[in-house]
Formats: structure tokens, sequence, C-alpha cells
């Protein structure tokens, strides 16, 4: 800072100070109340017996203990969560080849791309019921076509099925939010500058040894930022669970947010919900700084001060 | 004067501002065509207008129909309904020798349109 | 002949990706549109006697006025709430103050927590200070969002500070500095925000779903969910519902398209 600005600061400084402070205050109350004062109230819940009728009761690492030794549900669904988030790179990939193909001279583009993202902006709970209906049994798309093309002979009953009923939301996920992963990887492949291509071209580089030793590199915070948003997505996929299977059959499709809801406000276990809640952020903050590390360096980070 | 179109003629004046007129001609036509007025012939299988028929107005509420008015068709086989509020009706006839029709469903636009069934009530004994 | 072989295969797979992504959708319209029996096999492709009354039905069925009240409501809250909060707090991150570090890394470590993550206590919390089932509750934990104070931080960091200084000199009050200086400079951060708002209130559900305790207070995709509750998968009028509650969202979009996919990949790109 230079001194005329730090003398200019030293002489307002009272009202700007206070004016700082007005303008932060509901920002800030607001993200205190809903996310710094949740985590610590989370964290102290986790460690007592509480219901909303009962004080509170410190009962230590009780509710960790049955959750980790006792509970197959939250096992279930911790492999559930984790089966989500293997999914991303898959959806990403397929992005990636949309991109590729959208970030071309082709005159139709623009249209590609608003067709391929159309699905993104919509309501989950729309696109979950939508995708009920192509799964259906006997009204649906999917059965219809596979049946007509001989692959299967009975109905399949997609979300009413063990082994399927997992793949066929993540596929319905996978729908809905590859417009914005390719929308993200399309920004990337923009972004790099032209002349590397030229400079390829140039020196005769074929053209897989340019797609990875040019884009793939010059697009590593893309797919980072990509990783990120189906790692935050995997933890925060309520709606598309609970419209189309709540879960079920059994516990197949159980996500660690939805067991959290269920114990929360079906059950009002609130302090056991509170602890799958700690090992659901430990587990999101330790991925997150392992796909971090992975990127290389803070690719994420959001704003260079 | 290059201002003011300008402005009027975004798509965010233009979209919201059609739709807001298509509403406002709808509500109008709506208000206009909502006296409940039902109306319709009852005929025989022959063909011929069925007098003194009872016909049966059912309204639907969410899965079951209920019985809501009756009338009685005149000389010329034609029946009227009035003060009908709903906006998914059944119809059904029963002539005087007991010969009955089928329930014909009337959809409506909206509830209380007036309307004409299409095609007359035949009752078959 | 290269160069005009290559577009064909381009367009052969983007057709069908498109095809894959616009299919659902044909498909519930279709359904939407017509009698067909749900319980028949095989389905029909094209639409068989179209007609609007499965619309009709859902008009009168469901208070499907009230949802929309309540959810326009409760997304104007949202979108006002965002748009002036954070050029606020944005305004005060831009000037110098002590604990601006701080207060900066505090933003940024809540940009970690994923609201959703911490549903129970921000419950409890709500049901405290007495929320619930309150548009205000419902709308609360949107009406300020960490990525957006950020792009409008670099937004008015983008404005040349004499120009402010100048507005200063004229004796301009603070707030007058951002409404008539700032924001006006800053209009695509500002498309940008009300774009996430919007977004982000208007298909929030889980926050909702938990919040609201009457009918009277539900939002769209609540009465959607409740819809197919009672319905499951078996009529037309649910399909109709759909359809309604994603007609607007899917105008909005293509209305705003490029603001939208830029607020988009900037929202994400800074979070």
């Amino acid at each position: 800072m230079s001194a005329a600005a730090a003398g200019w600061w030293g002489r307002k400084r009272t009202r700007q100070g206070l004016l700082v402070f007005c303008f932060l205050l509901p920002s800030l109350a607001i993200f205190l109340l809903y996310r710094v004062i949740p985590l610590g109230w989370n964290a102290v819940l986790s460690f007592q017996s509480w219901s909303p009728m009962r004080p509170a009761q410190w009962v230590g690492f009780e509710h960790y203990e049955e959750m980790l030794f006792y509970d197959d549900i939250f096992w279930v669904a911790l492999w559930n969560t984790l089966v989500w988030i293997a999914a991303a790179p898959v959806a990403i990939v397929l992005a990636l080849g949309i991109a590729l193909l959208v970030n071309s001279d082709l005159k139709a583009a623009p249209v590609y791309r608003t067709i391929v993202f159309l699905s993104y902006p919509l309501m989950t709970v729309a696109v979950g019921i939508i995708w009920r209906w192509m799964y259906d049994e006997r009204g649906g798309f999917i059965n219809w076509a596979l049946r007509s093309a001989g692959l299967i002979d009975r109905p399949l009953g997609f979300l009413q099925s063990f082994d399927l009923a997992m793949a066929s939301v993540i596929l319905t996920d996978i729908w809905q939010v590859i417009g914005f992963y390719m929308i993200i990887l399309l920004t990337g492949l923009q972004q790099i500058p032209q002349h590397l291509y030229e400079a390829a071209r140039v020196d005769g580089v074929p053209r897989h040894a340019v797609f990875l030793h040019v884009t793939l590199p010059m697009l590593r915070p893309s797919l980072f930022l990509c990783a990120v948003i189906g790692l935050l997505n995997s933890f925060t996929s309520f709606d598309l669970v609970y419209v189309m299977t709540n879960g079920g059959p059994g516990h197949a499709t159980e996500l660690l947010i939805t067991y959290i809801y269920k114990l929360g406000f079906g059950q009002t276990k609130f302090d056991y919900a509170a602890a799958v809640t700690v090992v659901q952020f430990l587990l999101l903050l330790v991925l997150t700084f392992a796909a971090n590390r992975l990127a290389g360096g803070n690719a994420g980070a959001v704003e260079k001060e | 004067m290059s201002r003011a179109p300008r402005w009027l003629l975004s798509r965010w004046v233009v979209v919201p501002g059609t739709l807001l007129l298509l509403v406002l001609g709808w509500n109008i036509h709506v208000a206009a065509n909502a006296t409940g007025v039902v109306r319709g012939r009852v005929v025989d299988s022959a063909g011929q207008p069925v007098a003194g028929a009872t016909v049966l107005l059912f309204e639907r509420s969410f899965v079951v129909n209920t019985e809501k008015q009756r009338t009685t068709s005149d000389p010329r086989g034609r029946f009227r309904f009035e003060g009908n509020a709903s906006h998914a009706v059944q119809l059904q006839a029963e002539a005087p020798d007991g010969a009955r029709s089928d329930r014909v469903t009337l959809r409506l636009l909206f509830r209380a349109q007036d309307a004409d069934l299409p095609s007359p009530l035949v009752v078959e004994p | 002949m290269m160069r005009r072989r290559i577009p064909w295969v381009r367009h052969a797979v983007l057709l069908v990706v498109s095809a894959i992504m616009l299919l659902p959708f044909y498909w519930v319209l279709k359904t939407a549109i017509t009698n067909e029996n749900i319980y028949t096999y095989p389905p029909r492709l094209l639409p068989l006697d179209p007609h609007p009354y499965n619309f009709v039905d859902v008009w009168y069925l469901i208070p499907f006025p009230r949802y929309l009240l309540n959810s326009i409501i409760v997304s104007v809250l949202a979108v006002v709430g965002n748009v002036v909060l954070n050029a606020m707090a944005a305004y005060a991150l831009t000037q110098n103050f002590r604990a601006k570090k701080l207060v900066v890394l505090l933003l940024l470590s809540c940009m970690l927590i994923p609201f959703q993550a911490t549903i129970i206590p921000a419950y409890l919390i709500t049901a405290r200070i007495g929320l619930l089932n309150s548009y205000l509750g419902l709308a609360l934990p949107l009406l300020s969002t960490i990525i957006c104070i950020f792009i409008y931080k670099s937004a008015f960091e983008a404005v040349p500070r004499s120009l402010v200084e100048a507005a200063r000199m004229d004796g301009l009050s603070e707030w007058r500095i951002i409404a008539h200086v700032l924001l006006p400079l800053s209009r695509p951060a500002i498309a940008t925000n009300v774009i996430l708002a919007f977004i982000w209130s208007w298909n929030s559900f889980m926050w909702p779903l938990i919040v609201t305790r009457d009918a009277d207070m539900q939002t769209l995709p609540l009465g959607l969910a409740r819809f197919l509750s009672y319905m499951e998968d078996t009529t037309g009028a649910l399909y109709a519902f759909v359809c309604l509650v994603l007609a607007p969202g899917i105008l909005v979009f293509l209305m705003a398209q490029s603001a939208f996919i830029r607020g988009l990949t900037q929202g994400a790109t800074k979070g």
C-alpha cells in the first residue's frame, strides 16, 4: 500500500471501518448461521445423546462406534457414495469427447452445445420423474427400445432391481450434469493459446500426440474443476435419489446424504445423523485435497489476492 | 424516439409481454364463457330423440365420480344443465323404459366452461 | 476431400448425443398430451389424439398456482437478497481494512462446506429462530453466496479506481457509488448472480422439504414430489405437471443462454 492510501485510510478509519462492517455484516451473518455454526454444532451433537425432547448428554464416541462397527446401512451408503464419485470420471471423459467435437468450426456447434447443456439447469426433481418414466417397465422408452431390438425378452424393472438401480440413477445423474462438464471443458479448450497448436502443426506432431502433450496438460485446471464438482455433487445429490428410488430397493441406492436425511427427519435421530454428517464431511475434505494434489497445486484456489 | 422502441423490442419485454397478453386474453375468455351450461341430446339406438330421459351429471374429484345433478330431456331429446362447476364431468342418460346409455366423459378446458356434448347420448336397452 | 468428410462423422456423433439428450423430454411431453394407457405395451412413439386435458387436470387437482406463487416468492427473495447483499459485501472487500485477510479466509473456507452437508443443525437453528415454515426461512440460507461475492469483487476491481475516487470527491455517498458507478459497470456480474441465485432457489428441494410443514408453503419441486407420491407413475397428469414445471426454466434458459452459460461457468471456476 502506498503512503498516500495509508494516510487516506488513517483519516477516515472509523467511518470506513463502520461502513465495511455494516456492508459485510448481513452476508457474514448468513454464512455464520448456515455454514460455520452448523458445522460446530454438528460436531458437538455427534458426541451427544440428544433428541428434541431430551436434554443433551455427553456420550463420547458412542455414535461413531455404533456407526462404524454395527451399522451396515452406513457402510452401504458410504460405498454407494464412493461409487457415485467413481462415476464422475466416466462422465468427464464423455463430456471431454463432446467438448472436443463441439469445439470446432462446425456451424451448428452452438445448437449442439445448447442441446447438450439444456438438461443441466433444470429442476432435478423433474428430471428424476422424467427418468422414472423412461425406465418404466411398460411405458418406458428404454425397455421398449431394448425389447424391440431383441436384447431382452422380459421388461427390466431398472429402478426396482438391486443390481440395476444404482447404475440407472447414476446414468440419470450423468445425463443431467454432462452438459455442465462439457461447458467447463469447452471454456478450458477455448483458452488454450492457438499458437501452441500452430507450433505443433509446423513441427509435424501427430494429432494424438498434440492431444496428449498440449491439450490435456492445458486442460488440467478444467478437469480438476469437473472432478471437484463431481465430488460435491455426490455429496449433495439428494433430489435425484429421493425422487427416483428413495434409497431403495432395500438400501441399494442409499447415499450418505439420503441416509442422513432419513436418520434425522425420518427417525428423529439427530445426534446419530450428526455423526454420519461428520464422517461425510471429513471424507469430502480428504477427497478434495487429494484431487487438488492430483491436479498439481492450487488449481481450485478461488481468488488470488 | 429511437430509445423507446429498442427498449421495447428487447426479448425480455417482448416474451413476458406476449405471455402476459395471452394470459389476460385467456382469462377474459374464461370469464366470458364460464357459466356452467352443459347441453346435449339423448337418442335411442335408431337415432330417434328420446323424451323424458333422466340425465345424470357426475363430477370427478380426484379418483371417484359423484353424482351432482340430474335433469330430464325435452320432447326433442335435448337436455341442459346449469351451474356445472367442474372441469371434467361424466354424463349418463336413462330412458323412461329403462334403457341406459354409456357414461360419456366430457372434459373441459376450464371450470364451468359452457359446453355442448359433441355427439348425443345413445340409450340402448 | 478430407475436410469435407470429417464434419459428417462429427455431425452424426453429435446428432446421436443430441437425440439422447432430447429424447426424455419428448417422451414426457408425449405422455402428457395423450390419453395413453400406461399399462399397455408397447408404448406409442408418436402421440395419438393429442389433447390438453391433462394440463387442465393438473391445474385444478393440485394447488398449482399456489406452488408457483411460493416458488416465485422464494426465488425473488433469493435473487434480490443476493444482488444486494453480495454487492455490499464485495464492495466492503474492495476496501482496505485490518481484518480483510481473515474475512477472505473465512469466506474461502466456508465455500468448502456444502450447505446440504450440515442440514441437521441448519434445521435446528432455523427452528430455534422460529423461521420454520416461512418464506424467509426458505430463502435465508440462499440470500448470499460466497462465489458471487468474489465474482462481484473482481468486477468491482476492474472498474478504474480513478472513477470511484472522482465520484467520492464529488461527495457521492457509498451507496450511490455502488448503485451509480460500480453496478452499472458490472452488468455481467449481476447477470451471473441473478441467474445462479434463480436456479439455486428455483430448483432447491432438500431445504424446502425440511423446512416447510404446510401444503400452503410448498414450492414447485415439493409439490411435484408430493404429486408423485399420490399418483406414482400412473397418470398423464403427472407428466403434464412436469412439463409445466420445466417450461419456465427452459424458457428463461433459452432466452438468456449465453449469460446463463457464462454465469454457471464463472460460478464454477470461481468455486
